[in-house]
């Protein structure tokens, strides 16, 4: 009898510990909070090898907290990660507040991932003072806005100063048109041997930048046909970015070896000297600095984006945002948060002088990266004017690319199924830059049909 | 009466004999201490293994963003599958995979362990040397592949470039990107079935060997008449070990490619992976993986059926 119960009580007792492990493993953090306290968990906690960054974050994290005694700040240095966010969103873990790149909110948004804050939003005095353009690219059909965009960035042309001067080019007169850019890529390419430009290609980042070609040469990639959007790049402007892209990789071969590239892999080569010239933002200048050890920082350069025959360009920006499952009260607490941390000091002068001080003690930060205003021109001047004095980053090499941009017209992402939409065009993209005979027209007539078929399940 | 008697049962007193109530209990006690030991595995299998299964099924016939409450749509999310003209690409692109798995990939650790087989001196350092990338993080040998196919400064370029070969594009076209993936996986996977087909070598009886020498065998008939037949059942498992896991290829495509240049590299479940993780159809990429798992259910139980007529023969 005792030799029988004994292996029941042992069983039960491995059971019970570990339903106990398992349960206290699955239990979805619930709200998380501790007491009256409301326990908000945020996106943007710098990492830690920007410790002029996570300095201030933890500051701005204890001010915050003394201001609103009620709400406790716990920062995760992660970000849009789309391997871990379904999961997390639907097991409840994800953060009060996601950071992603301005590509995912329209995605999001219609798979109603992310909760609007328009209430929340409006209830700060200077709401109304917001630039429409910005916001228009983070609100639905019915005009709820689902974010607020971290340092908005227009797309312009990246280049290596040390190498124009090496190609016995003028790194103070940098290509206005794309035909200029060619010519440049070209000297490049003969005189040092390196990369003139670079075009990304993969993981959706061919059509990224197809997409900033079209809209510099006048085109666009979906237009509106009686209440429906269909796709609009087999047209003239499209095949123009494409030829000319053939004609620099087949005929100038000017556009180095690698071929199936992303940003990473882009500005890696670009820290490193590998390339002349690739389609980015102001921001890939931290991304070279911080992440991929960019040496002399003097050798950055970025102009607007070269056109010919539009006048346009592609906006971007990290954006933050509440995701869906999260709790009313939670995400009013969220736009308190985002706008004491990100976009008072994108208004405020005082504020932004204050922040730039902080940051610019350390050396090794990245003060004064221009951005597009978040408001008025007018205000975005008061905020330069007020935070000179601690600028860190060769401003100068950053003036073509602010004047030119300020002529450009911002245009968003597609509007519907964007990243689908590049999903296809990557694989035209590739074919040009790895098939010497391929022919664009086919190309183009294909994926614009598999483009169609699926915007027209999106818009069902 | 004396019948009766001689009849009779055993008497109980002498040797008595639990009444059927008390064995019945002992019984049940006995398998429920089994089944409390078994419980822990089932509650994990259960939570990891056999509900995500359920819940895949039960999303593929679903339209869910996972926080809203999931809509049944019936077939739609399969019907779908049949309109986008990618799942096609990628099955052949999987189907390509497999057999250049098979073409290359398969023979290389048998003839490497047949030449293995005849070292006496340095076996063991050879036998290191070739399971080494197998202890190698996929992600990392992967990476390191990556440089190896640089088309500008990458080690086989230059190399081949020595003795007046190439330059190759290798992962930049769409005709030598999926050779590519295989090459990286052979190299990287083949240690352990090495060891296996090494293991079963030395069970080979020698006198078998010896014999056919005797009777003037060339080194091939004794490969063909003697080696493969007796490793036929190791050759047998490893091929659909090979062929369920091929099936399954994606870390090499997503790392190297992405699917690039021109789709040629975009398998069935890097295609799952984009449907789920990049355009959010969580339906669609049920539904595909559903149909992967029919045929490798299919490839399983033809494995289960030979391994089982093998143990038998």
């Amino acid at each position: 009898m005792a030799l029988s119960t004994r292996p029941i009580a042992v069983a039960a007792g491995l059971l019970a510990g570990l339903a106990l492990t398992a349960c206290s493993g699955l239990t979805p953090s619930t709200n998380g909070d501790s007491g009256d306290q409301l326990v908000l968990r945020v996106q943007g906690k710098p990492s830690p090898t920007d410790k002029a960054a996570l300095d201030q974050f933890d500051r701005l994290v204890a001010e915050f907290e003394k201001q609103n005694p009620g709400i406790k700040i716990e920062g995760t240095e992660n970000k849009w990660d789309p391997l871990t966010f379904a999961t997390k969103l639907a097991g409840k873990s994800i953060e009060d507040v996601i950071q992603a790149p301005l590509t995912e909110p329209p995605g999001l948004i219609a798979r109603k991932q992310v909760q609007p804050i328009t209430g929340p939003l409006k209830s700060w005095n200077h709401y109304q003072e917001f630039n429409p353009q910005v916001l228009k690219v983070l609100s639905d059909s019915a005009g709820d806005v689902y974010g607020v965009p971290l340092a908005p960035f227009a797309q312009g042309l990246v280049y290596n100063r040390k190498l124009f001067t090496q190609a016995g080019l003028n790194p103070d007169k940098p290509p206005t048109t794309w035909d200029e850019v060619r010519a440049a890529a070209k000297q490049i390419a003969e005189k040092t041997g390196k990369a003139g430009f670079v075009h990304e290609s993969k993981g959706n980042t061919g059509g990224w930048q197809l997409t900033m070609g079209t809209y510099s040469r006048g085109g666009s990639m979906e237009s509106e046909q009686g209440g429906k959007y269909v796709a609009s790049f087999n047209s003239e402007p499209t095949k123009s970015a494409l030829t000319w892209l053939q004609t620099l990789r087949w005929s100038d071969n000017a556009m180095g070896q690698n071929h199936l590239v992303d940003q990473d892999d882009v500005v890696k080569q670009f820290a490193a000297g590998q390339i002349g010239m690739f389609m980015g933002t102001p921001g890939t200048y931290r991304l070279a600095k911080m992440k991929f050890g960019l040496k002399n920082t003097a050798d950055y350069g970025i102009t607007s984006l070269p056109q010919s025959g539009g006048s346009a360009t592609l906006a971007g920006a990290d954006v933050f945002m509440v995701p869906a499952s999260v709790s009313k009260e939670k995400a009013e607490a969220a736009v308190k948060w985002l706008l004491f941390a990100y976009i008072e000091p994108q208004f405020d002068p005082q504020v932004a002088a204050e922040r730039a001080k902080e940051l610019a003690a350390n050396p090794e930060a990245a003060v004064g990266v221009p951005t597009l205003p978040l408001f008025s021109a007018a205000q975005q001047e008061k905020i330069n004017a007020a935070t000179k004095p601690y600028v860190n980053v060769e401003l100068e090499n950053f003036k073509p690319w602010l004047d030119g941009t300020a002529k450009l017209q911002l245009q968003p992402e597609p509007p519907v199924a964007a990243q689908k939409v590049y999903t296809i065009l990557d694989t035209v993209v590739q074919s040009v830059l790895t098939k010497r005979d391929a022919d664009i027209a086919a190309l183009l007539a294909k994926a614009e049909a598999d483009v169609n078929k699926v915007l027209a399940a999106e818009q069902k | 009466m004396t019948t009766a008697l001689a009849t009779r049962p055993e008497t109980p007193a002498a040797v008595p004999e639990p009444p059927v109530r008390r064995r019945r209990a002992a019984g049940v006690r006995r398998e429920l201490v089994g089944v409390l030991f078994l419980l822990p595995a089932l509650v994990i299998f259960g939570l990891f293994s056999w509900w995500p299964i359920l819940r895949g099924l039960l999303i593929s016939f679903q339209q869910t963003n996972l926080v809203d409450p999931a809509t049944w749509v019936g077939l739609e999310n399969f019907r779908a599958l049949t309109e986008d003209p990618l799942v096609g690409t990628a099955v052949q692109n999987t189907l390509l995979f497999v057999g250049l798995g098979l073409l290359i990939g398969f023979p290389a650790p048998l003839i490497l362990a047949a030449v293995m087989s005849t070292i006496r001196r340095g076996a063991g350092v050879y036998r290191v040397l070739v399971y080494l990338p197998v202890v190698i993080p996929p992600v990392v040998a992967i990476l390191l592949w990556k440089w190896f196919y640089d088309p500008g400064s990458g080690l086989f370029n230059t190399l081949l470039g020595q003795i007046g070969l190439g330059p190759y594009p290798w992962l930049q076209s769409s005709d030598t990107a999926m050779l590519s993936l295989v090459l990286e996986s052979t190299w990287a996977g083949m240690g352990g079935a090495v060891l296996i087909y090494l293991a079963a070598m030395t069970g080979i009886p020698a006198e078998l060997y010896e014999a056919a020498e005797t009777d003037g065998a060339s080194m091939w008939k004794r490969i063909w008449h003697i080696m493969l037949p007796q490793l036929r059942p190791v050759i047998g498992l490893l091929l659909l070990l090979q062929l369920l896991s091929t099936v399954q290829v994606f870390t090499e495509p997503y790392i190297f490619t992405q699917g690039g240049p021109d789709n040629s590299t975009v398998t069935v479940l890097l295609l799952i992976f984009r449907y789920a993780f990049q355009d959010g159809e969580y339906g669609q990429a049920a539904a595909l993986s559903v149909l992967l798992a029919i045929v490798l259910a299919v490839l399983s139980a033809i494995y289960l059926r030979l391994t089982r007529s093998w143990s038998t023969s």
